[in-house]
């Protein structure tokens, strides 16, 4: 069953075409990565499955949902009830605790509640450093906050943005794992990335070139 | 835990854990805030300080008999009774008689008066020597003690003449058969020229005393002795005509006309009054530069002594209080029965109005333009940390916080900040206030609770107002920006 559904989408930019008629279906459960050179529509392409633009022609089905037309409030409430977000800078409200920056996604979307998100940071393995500033975080940890953070309401989708382009290898094969872990559990992820062995370790990578897919791979190697 | 209690973490961490930064706003709140309140304290205490500052110019109001009616000593107590304690400044009462000093055929107006109050009421007053303390002393007009060279030490003989009268009205009246008269006139220099009479069963003159002390021995004082002109009097009916009834005293015709009028003026004489003479000793040379100059001073006591009667000519008044409170004093007065009216010394009630107008005006006009610049100050912090925070704010907004979610914690930030601003504000400002105060008024001020909420609510206000330009930019953030690995 679809959870995501691009059809004949195109982004232009006055004379650029950042997208060129471009289909994508995700599967509910699904892990899928999007790979391409810089300018390749990749982030063009993120920013609408996020919800944060919209395409120029086609259709955005989001859990049956065409999201290609909504206002931008809307699209801010679906965003919120729908989608977490993990970016390659990590972005934590600086003068916020751990376990604070975890909240702050709650509060937005719901109630804030500590105990919940404790054991989110209990999930990533931050349990004992959730009265941490971002500051006295490592790279690797603040990234598996912000995993944390994008999982705490439960959503439909984990879309991330370079989650590993500033990692080490090491903590780059924990945010994988955590990633591993969310995928079994059925949690649909897009992963967005230049890193061929993060592509990888997903069921499927869609490679973009110029606005439009240029190949789809499927992971024969995938390991549930 | 609830979304408020969120919220104030999310402010409270943002404020304390972003010292600097959050220092800069605050700084400038409190600082605008601090005027604030210094500036609210001193313009509602200015028209106090000022009006305690103007009393130095002098009395402003006035308290006379109305016609027809003396004032006294209790009336007097009575009417002041009706002011509040802290608006009269000082209340000096006067009482003017003329005396004469004999020895120098001199007379002089003088005022029975309280030095306390005269210290209080014209504080302008300047004397050489020092303000009589005692009883029989008296302070003297410059200007008569450069007339007849008294120095502080020296001592002056003062004699009262007793109210020629004992009535009022028509002289006529008390001319009936066997009536003693008195009467006094100007003569030569304007000095007092008095006459005492009896009057026989046919309501003619019997008997005649002049006194011209004052008037020059060999000329006008010689009327007291000459008998022919003194004989022509006797056997006749007043009024007298000069020229007519009586020829002038060759050499003293001011003098005999004196006499005449004295006579032709001349009431029943007060039964017993005596004339009474008194040893004064002059304990200060007054200095005004004014009026004051000419008159002599010496205690209220001293006065009811020397003419055995409680009568008050006038009271002045040092009233603290502005131009509207004083026409209200002035109406209870006239309305209170006593006899009493008063008057306003507008010369002087004008121009203290004119000048705390004005005062006021400048202060309120610095308030303004402090409260602009905080604005303006606060509005360039709040942008500055809008641009600081952008990443912050587009991050919340990709976490799906709408449009009002982040004004209402930006203004929350702002109105917080408003708010500490404010309470160190009002209490800078009270300390700032009290400073000026002291240094430019000489005394201190007393804590307005009400400072406190007001300055704390127009601080919020002004944060607030301040926040909306940053507000803007803050919504018109695009959440995107966070993906593009900014």
């Amino acid at each position: 069953m679809a959870l995501l559904e691009l059809k004949n989408i195109s982004k232009i930019y006055g004379e650029l075409k950042a997208l060129d008629n471009v289909s994508l279906h995700v599967d509910k459960g699904e892990w899928v990565a999007i790979m391409g050179p810089s300018g390749s529509g990749k982030s063009t392409m993120m920013n609408i499955i996020g919800c944060m633009d919209k395409p120029t022609k086609g259709e955005v089905l989001l859990d049956n949902v065409d999201i290609s037309k909504e206002s931008s409030k809307h699209l801010t409430d679906i965003r919120r009830d729908k989608i977490g977000l993990i970016f390659q800078q990590f972005h934590m409200v600086n003068y916020l605790t751990a376990v604070e920056n975890v909240m702050v996604s709650q509060y937005y979307h719901s109630m804030p509640d500590e105990e919940e998100a404790l054991e989110a940071l209990g999930r990533v393995g931050l349990r004992e450093r959730a009265r941490h500033l971002p500051s006295q975080l490592s790279g690797g940890e603040q990234q598996r906050v912000c995993v944390a953070r994008a999982l705490i309401n439960h959503p439909e989708l984990i879309l991330a943005d370079e989650p590993t382009g500033n990692l080490d290898e090491a903590n780059e094969n924990i945010v994988l794992e955590l990633f591993r872990q969310l995928h079994r559990e059925g949690t649909t992820l897009i992963v967005v990335t230049h890193d061929p062995e993060v592509a990888e370790a997903a069921q499927r990578t869609i490679v973009l070139e110029h606005g439009r897919v240029a190949r789809e791979i499927i992971n024969e190697n995938f390991v549930d | 835990m609830t979304k408020r209690r969120m919220f104030l973490r999310m402010i409270t961490a943002s404020l304390l854990r972003r010292r600097s930064r959050m220092l800069i706003a605050l700084l400038s709140i409190g600082i605008g805030a601090t005027i604030l309140a210094g500036m609210v304290t001193i313009y509602y205490d200015v028209p106090r300080q000022m009006r305690a500052q103007m009393r130095s110019y002098g009395a402003n109001m006035l308290l006379l008999p109305e016609d027809g009616e003396t004032l006294n000593s209790e009336k007097l107590a009575n009417t002041l009774s009706q002011f509040p304690e802290d608006a009269l400044v000082g209340a000096a009462p006067y009482r003017y008689v003329r005396l004469d000093m004999t020895s120098r055929q001199q007379s002089f107006t003088t005022a029975g008066t309280d030095f306390e109050q005269v210290l209080k009421t014209s504080p302008y007053f300047s004397v050489e020597g020092e303000y009589p303390s005692g009883t029989r002393q008296v302070l003297v007009g410059k200007e008569i003690a450069d007339t007849i060279g008294v120095k502080v030490g020296s001592s002056m003989e003062l004699t009262w003449q007793p109210a020629v009268t004992a009535s009022t009205g028509d002289p006529s009246d008390d001319w009936q058969p066997g009536a003693a008269l008195a009467g006094s006139a100007e003569g030569f220099g304007g000095s007092m020229v008095s006459v005492t009479a009896k009057l026989d069963d046919e309501a003619k003159i019997s008997e005649i005393t002049v006194d011209a002390s004052t008037q020059t021995p060999e000329y006008g004082g010689r009327t007291a002795e000459d008998k022919p002109f003194l004989k022509q009097f006797i056997g006749k009916a007043l009024p007298l005509e000069m020229g007519g009834d009586i020829d002038a005293l060759t050499g003293a015709t001011v003098t005999s006309t004196a006499v005449v009028e004295a006579l032709n003026t001349s009431h029943a004489a007060a039964a017993g009054a005596q004339p009474r003479t008194v040893r004064y000793d002059v304990t200060g040379i007054l200095v005004t530069g004014g009026e004051e100059e000419g008159y002599v001073f010496m205690s209220l006591e001293d006065m009811q002594s020397l003419t055995g009667e409680d009568k008050l000519d006038v009271a002045e008044l040092s009233v603290s209080a502005d131009e509207e409170q004083l026409n209200g004093y002035v109406e209870n007065i006239t309305q209170s029965g006593q006899g009493v009216t008063a008057r306003l010394v507008k010369r002087v009630t004008k121009s203290e109005t004119a000048v705390l107008g004005k005062l006021q005006a400048l202060v309120f006009l610095v308030t303004v333009v402090v409260l602009l610049l905080t604005m303006i100050c606060v509005s360039t912090t709040m942008m500055a940390v809008v641009s600081e925070r952008r990443r912050e704010i587009g991050l919340r907004k990709a976490l799906g916080a709408s449009d009002n979610s982040i004004r209402v914690e930006f203004l929350g930030e702002g109105m917080f900040l408003g708010m500490l601003g404010g309470v160190l504000g009002a209490v800078l400002g009270f300390v700032f206030a009290q400073v000026v105060s002291v240094n430019v008024f000489g005394s201190s001020i007393t804590f307005q609770p009400l400072l406190l909420p007001i300055t704390v609510i127009v601080s919020m206000a002004i944060a607030a107002l301040s926040c909306l330009m940053p507000i803007r930019r803050a919504v018109a953030i695009d959440p995107a920006l966070v993906l593009k690995g900014e």
